[in-house]
């Protein structure tokens, strides 16, 4: 019965979620024709880092695979499922979800409260991540295009694996604040300040979580990102170890 | 410490930045008793609750329930299987309906009573599809004692239980806990600010002031211990010191000294006359005052 208690916490934000990227994926799908009938405007001779981007910009748009992994998968999945993170991480824990100290009268380990709660989430954020992700080789051979469903699940299960790091940070925030707001915004502005530090400072995407997000690797290698994979589920289980360990020494 | 008590502590502290809310507490509630919890605001009922729950550590002394200790996890999960509480704000899930919380309620305790269920659905009139967060605070006390109740609990911990129901209402609630009492042979520790309802209900009393307990122990010994003792001079009242043990306060009014002892009058008695007044009259006190003597007694 947690599991229902815990669906009934973050379900707006998950339904919510899916629907928004469902939208976002279909657009992206049936965008592509009228994109693809403007490329040959996009100018080519503008100088400096501005005109790099366009023309790889450009560049990725002349084949289908490379445009879905441009605008889905590194751009508009990798903010939506951070953002959803984030939400799905601070939803609904014992302090702010009402009901606290039944919760707490139940016959039932802090531990096996919080398990439970992360168990959802994730669950929560791996469909918010997949369901839309698939959505895309279902719909591709309406516009005459195809995308596999193998590259789909393999780019969201390295977008999930990096995204449980910031519902892990904003689950462990949400064991130390009381307040709702707290947790999201201190989640939110690292992933803001990881992303800038990403764009500005790392160049191998090996290196970064984002790229790590992204399957850089795989998309322009065909390499899995093994290492980043590894690192981002120690980080997320560090996470969830520290939540689980203030949730214990917590007075309510 | 003794198995045959259900609650007991020994030196329990509690301390909230800095702040004691409990300052060695001892306190013993036998099997099958309704104890009354008595305390001024702030005085550490709510906090000696929650110990005992496992909701709260204690920063010192020892905390048993049910012959389990309540700072151990694995125990304390224990300790509430076989365990009821109400909180005293009965915050429960706003967006389930009455029907959903008594289901999720249910699966957690295999000793779930369907029949009192039935029994308190009716009773107190409650809208099986109503989401909690619609209810009045009356409706969510009668929701929560109604879960709490049909636990199958040994114990029932239960904070203020009575609070934001109609006199009618509490009455029936009354009733409803010394009648599981006698039919289930379970024990109830209750905090009331009503002290006629521990009155009217308990067999024994704790009274707690500033995290220490002050009086505690069956309600008629009690209230066979604590008496008035008021002595009538034919002047002024002499500035007299009583050494008679179980003496807790002395006021001298014009021609009258009032004493208040919890330890019988004999002894005091004794004492007055060897003051020669004019007439020595003993009369018993009420659990209000005892509880207003004894907290005064620690200001």
């Amino acid at each position: 019965m947690l599991w229902y208690k815990s669906w009934l916490d973050t379900r707006w934000r998950f339904l919510i979620g899916l629907a928004l990227l469902l939208c976002s994926a279909a657009a992206t799908v049936l965008t592509y024709p009228q994109l693809v009938k403007l490329l040959p405007l996009v100018p080519t001779n503008i100088q400096g880092p501005l005109g790099q981007r366009i023309r790889e910009s450009a560049e990725l748009m002349r084949s289908y695979p490379s445009f879905v992994w441009s605008n889905w998968f590194r751009q508009n999945l990798s903010e939506g499922a951070t953002l959803f993170a984030v939400l799905l991480g601070t939803a609904g824990l014992l302090s702010h979800s009402g009901g606290a100290l039944f919760t707490l009268s139940l016959p039932v380990s802090r531990r096996r409260l919080l398990g439970v709660r992360a168990a959802a989430g994730l669950a929560e954020l791996f469909v918010l991540v997949l369901v839309p992700s698939l959505l895309i080789p279902l719909l591709s051979p309406a516009i005459g295009e195809r995308y596999g469903a193998g590259a789909a699940l393999i780019h969201s299960v390295c977008l999930f694996t990096a995204a449980s790091v910031f519902f892990s940070l904003a689950f462990l925030l949400s064991t130390i604040y009381s307040d709702v707001w707290r947790p999201l915004l201190i989640a939110l502005a690292f992933a803001i300040v990881l992303a800038l530090v990403d764009q500005l400072l790392l160049r191998s995407p090996a290196q970064s979580l984002f790229g790590v997000m992204r399957g850089e690797t795989y998309f322009r290698a065909g390499r899995l990102p093994w290492e980043g994979l590894v690192a981002s589920a120690a980080v997320s289980a560090a996470l969830f170890y520290g939540a689980v360990v203030n949730f214990a020494r917590r007075d309510f | 410490m003794a198995e045959s008590w259900v609650i007991e502590t020994a030196a329990l502290r509690k301390s909230y930045d800095g702040v004691e809310a409990l300052r060695g507490l001892d306190l013993q509630v036998p099997a099958g008793s309704i104890c009354g919890f008595l305390g001024r605001n702030g005085a550490g009922k709510t906090t000696t609750m929650k110990i005992l729950l496992g909701m709260v550590h204690p920063t010192g002394g020892q905390a048993r329930v049910l012959g389990l200790a309540a700072e151990s996890p694995r125990d304390s999960v224990e300790i509430r299987r076989r365990t009821a509480f109400v909180g005293e704000e009965k915050d429960l899930y706003g967006t389930m309906t009455v029907e959903e919380i008594v289901r999720f309620t249910a699966a957690f305790f295999p000793r779930w009573r369907d029949d009192l269920q039935q029994r308190y659905l009716r009773k107190f009139e409650l809208p099986l599809n109503r989401k909690i967060k619609a209810l009045s605070r009356g409706m969510r006390t009668k929701l929560s004692l109604l879960l709490a109740l049909c636990r199958g609990a040994e114990l029932l911990l239960l904070d203020e239980p009575t609070s934001g129901l109609d006199p009618a209402m509490a009455e029936d609630v009354l009733q409803a806990l010394v009648a599981q009492v006698a039919n289930e042979a379970i024990t109830v520790f209750f905090s009331s600010h009503q002290i006629a309802e521990v009155d009217q209900i308990a067999d024994r009393v704790a009274i707690i002031d500033r995290g220490r307990a002050v009086v505690a122990g069956d309600l008629d010994e009690l209230r066979e211990r604590f008496c008035r003792v008021r002595i009538v001079f034919d002047g002024d009242a002499p500035r007299a010191s009583f050494r008679a043990p179980g003496v807790e306060r002395v006021q001298r009014d014009g021609r009258v000294l009032t004493i208040l002892s919890s330890r019988g009058a004999d002894a005091v008695v004794e004492e007055a006359r060897a003051l020669h007044p004019l007439s020595v009259d003993v009369d018993r006190v009420t659990l209000k005052e005892i509880f207003l003597e004894s907290a005064a007694a620690e200001e």
